[in-house]
């Protein structure tokens, strides 16, 4: 069957930012859906966004409210969202109880007030808050009534072109052989989880007829905006990979480029490893300058520090952040408010990426922003990171991250998190003693697809920011931080950070 | 915290009063104005809230209202939410004016528990629902103001 011959499925805003990309473009219309989830997860606000954002003179919604919270205080906290518009209310919002129907008829009696309501207003949407406490109804009765009556409204809602949504308070065990589930076109499931401290919100398309969902849990948070998603694919899915350029990036540092066959390879995701002290930040913070010397954009994102402080940091190794902070062409990110899921912080981040066309990305650290999510979002943190740094560097933008390392002098890591295999490349930064002296000193241990130096060289942190010295001769174990000396001539160069004083 | 009524929603209610003074038949009593603007709001906050919403706000405004104004004394809340006259019909009669003034602070009640609830916009885009030239000033302000 061709495309022209197939019936188009014409797709309706949910009103919820993130949410229509997740449902593969918005809601289905004339679709009949549910929306479930335990109390308190948001499925009254999802419901109100949804009629919020589809309500028209032309196209009213009805929203039933049967049983649940009084409708009266739903609107006193409901218009407390900024989605909330007061005007459509009675007027392309009608508000309808049900209670009494409910409480006092047969099933057949509430079918036929909703009948009446949607034939005499003729809705593009209709809600039914809580339909639970209506299906509760035919407990008593069979099980067969509980099906004609779903079967029905739903044919019903679907001949007078509504798009319907029925909220219910549901446990995934009820789904099974419920006919509620098996009559709806879509189920949407809220999760709050409750872990340690912090509180993860998470909603799935459990099913979704005629149009293909981005499957998987995706984080929300329900702000002053209402209801707010995060797809798990962060927006990228589909996205097309740019061909990978040949173009080499500096570093800022040259004799870091030279190390590196000529600079980083554009579009590679770069670890910068090493223990606390080492300088990570300062050759991050190279890199960025260098960019923005060139007329590129960039983004950083920082978990350790503030964004006041990094630019004072830059500037007192006369690297100059700022012209192009006010020109627009970086944006310092400061993330660390306490329980953000990792899928929100990528989000961001990559905002912020699409907002200035950044080319170079620096997060600064991975640790850190591990440590900035709530402990719920930390096993998804590496398959989340992982999506993001493949995405963008798909997209071209390169990106530094740095990783702190314990100092072991037993052990030589690339990363306590196990994020090496994030990187394209990698540079460690270590501590030596030598003679005494805790002396710093850095290898490339990997750059992929191209050749690098295979040198160990002492660097130093100077007024001039990173200095590369020579390779480091005359010492075995270097990597072990407790080197041997095989020749004490070679012991007579000065580390590149000896205080100026003493030159 | 429950706001009292203010002055901007006694002349709301007066208002509405009036209007439905004029609907009455002259030799009707005065609290039955306040009768009628109550049961057009039932009708609407049924819909919406519920016979059992609206019944619980309307015995609530009744019951502060009663505070004010004892002609209000013989007022009764019935299953549906409608009020109802109790008394003996000659103690209408002999009251007109302390049933006005009672039937005012009872639709005054009624639209500050609706503020309190669910907002100023809100409650006047109820009223004027049913009232289209209802007019509109701050109910939230303290200040009179002649409408």
């Amino acid at each position: 069957m061709s495309e022209q011959d197939k019936v188009k499925i014409h797709k309706l805003p949910t009103g919820v930012p993130g949410l229509d990309e997740i449902m593969g473009g918005g809601l289905p219309e004339l679709s009949f859906n549910i929306i479930a989830g335990s109390p308190g997860t948001g499925k009254t606000t999802l419901g109100h966004q949804i009629a919020f954002a589809n309500a028209t003179p032309e196209h009213p919604a009805l929203y039933f409210t049967v049983l649940g919270e009084p409708a009266m205080k739903m609107l006193r906290y409901q218009q407390q969202f900024t989605f909330f518009d007061q005007t459509k209310v009675n007027n392309t919002i009608r508000f309808i109880n049900l209670s009494q129907f409910v409480l006092e008829k047969d099933l057949n009696a509430v079918m036929a007030q909703i009948a009446k309501e949607v034939e005499g207003t003729s809705p593009g949407i209709v809600v039914v808050d809580s339909f639970r406490t209506v299906a509760r109804k035919t407990q008593a009765a069979s099980e067969m009534e509980l099906q004609a009556f779903v079967q029905n409204l739903a044919l019903h809602l679907a001949s007078w072109q509504a798009t319907t949504f029925l909220l219910g308070e549901y446990t995934e065990d009820e789904m099974r052989g419920n006919p509620v589930f098996t009559v709806a076109d879509g189920l949407v499931w809220l999760y709050q989880i409750v872990e340690r401290n912090a509180v993860v919100r998470k909603l799935q398309i459990v099913k979704l007829r005629g149009q293909s969902s981005v499957p998987g849990m995706h984080t929300f948070r329900i702000t002053e905006a209402g209801l707010e998603t995060f797809s798990r694919t962060l927006g990228l899915a589909g996205k097309k990979e740019k061909e990978r350029s040949k173009r080499r990036l500096s570093t800022g540092i040259a004799e870091l480029d030279k190390m590196m066959g000529g600079g980083i390879p554009e579009g590679d995701s770069i670890l910068v490893s090493g223990a606390s002290g080492t300088g990570k930040s300062l050759l991050a913070t190279h890199f960025i300058a260098e960019g923005l010397r060139r007329g590129e954009s960039a983004i950083v994102a920082v978990f350790e520090e503030r964004p006041r402080g990094y630019m004072e940091r830059a500037k007192n190794f006369n690297l100059d952040l700022e012209t192009a902070q006010k020109a627009g062409r970086l944006d310092i990110l400061y993330l660390r408010p306490l329980d953000l899921s990792v899928d929100e912080t990528l989000h961001e981040i990559l905002e912020a990426v699409r907002r200035v066309d950044a080319k170079r990305l620096v997060i600064d650290s991975v640790a850190g922003f591990e440590m900035a999510l709530a402990p719920g979002f930390r096993t998804d943190f590496r398959e989340s990171l992982y999506r993001m740094i493949s995405a963008l560097t798909g997209i071209g933008v390169t990106i530094l991250s740095t990783v702190e390392v314990e100092v072991s002098f037993t052990a030589f890591r690339f990363s306590n998190f196990s994020v090496s295999f994030l990187a394209d490349d990698i540079i460690r930064l270590n501590y030596v003693e030598i003679d005494g002296q805790l002396r710093k000193i850095l290898m490339i241990i990997k750059m992929r697809g191209s050749g690098n130096s295979n040198d160990i060289r002492e660097y130093g942190i100077t007024s001039k920011g990173f200095i590369i010295g020579p390779r480091m001769k005359g010492h075995r174990g270097l990597i072990t931080k407790v080197p041997e000396s095989l020749d004490s001539s070679a012991q007579e160069e000065e580390p590149p950070d000896k205080p100026k004083g003493e030159e | 915290m429950v706001n009292p009524p203010t002055p901007a929603m006694r002349n709301l209610a007066l208002w509405l009063l009036a209007q439905e003074a004029n609907a009455g038949k002259p030799s009707e009593i005065k609290m039955y104005a306040a009768f009628r603007v109550c049961e057009k709001l039932r009708r609407r906050l049924s819909t919406l809230a519920g016979v059992t919403g609206y019944r619980s706000l309307i015995s609530r405004a009744l019951t502060l209202a009663k505070k004010e104004a004892p002609s209000l004394g013989e007022v009764q809340v019935k299953e549906d939410g409608s009020l109802e006259w109790t008394g003996a019909i000659e103690l209408q009669q002999g009251m007109d004016e302390a049933g006005k003034e009672g039937g005012a602070v009872l639709v005054t009640q009624l639209l500050g528990l609706l503020v309190t609830f669910i907002g100023q916009t809100l409650t006047v885009r109820l009223v004027r629902d049913l009232w289209p030239d209802a007019p509109f000033e701050d109910m939230n302000s303290e200040t009179e103001k002649e409408l």
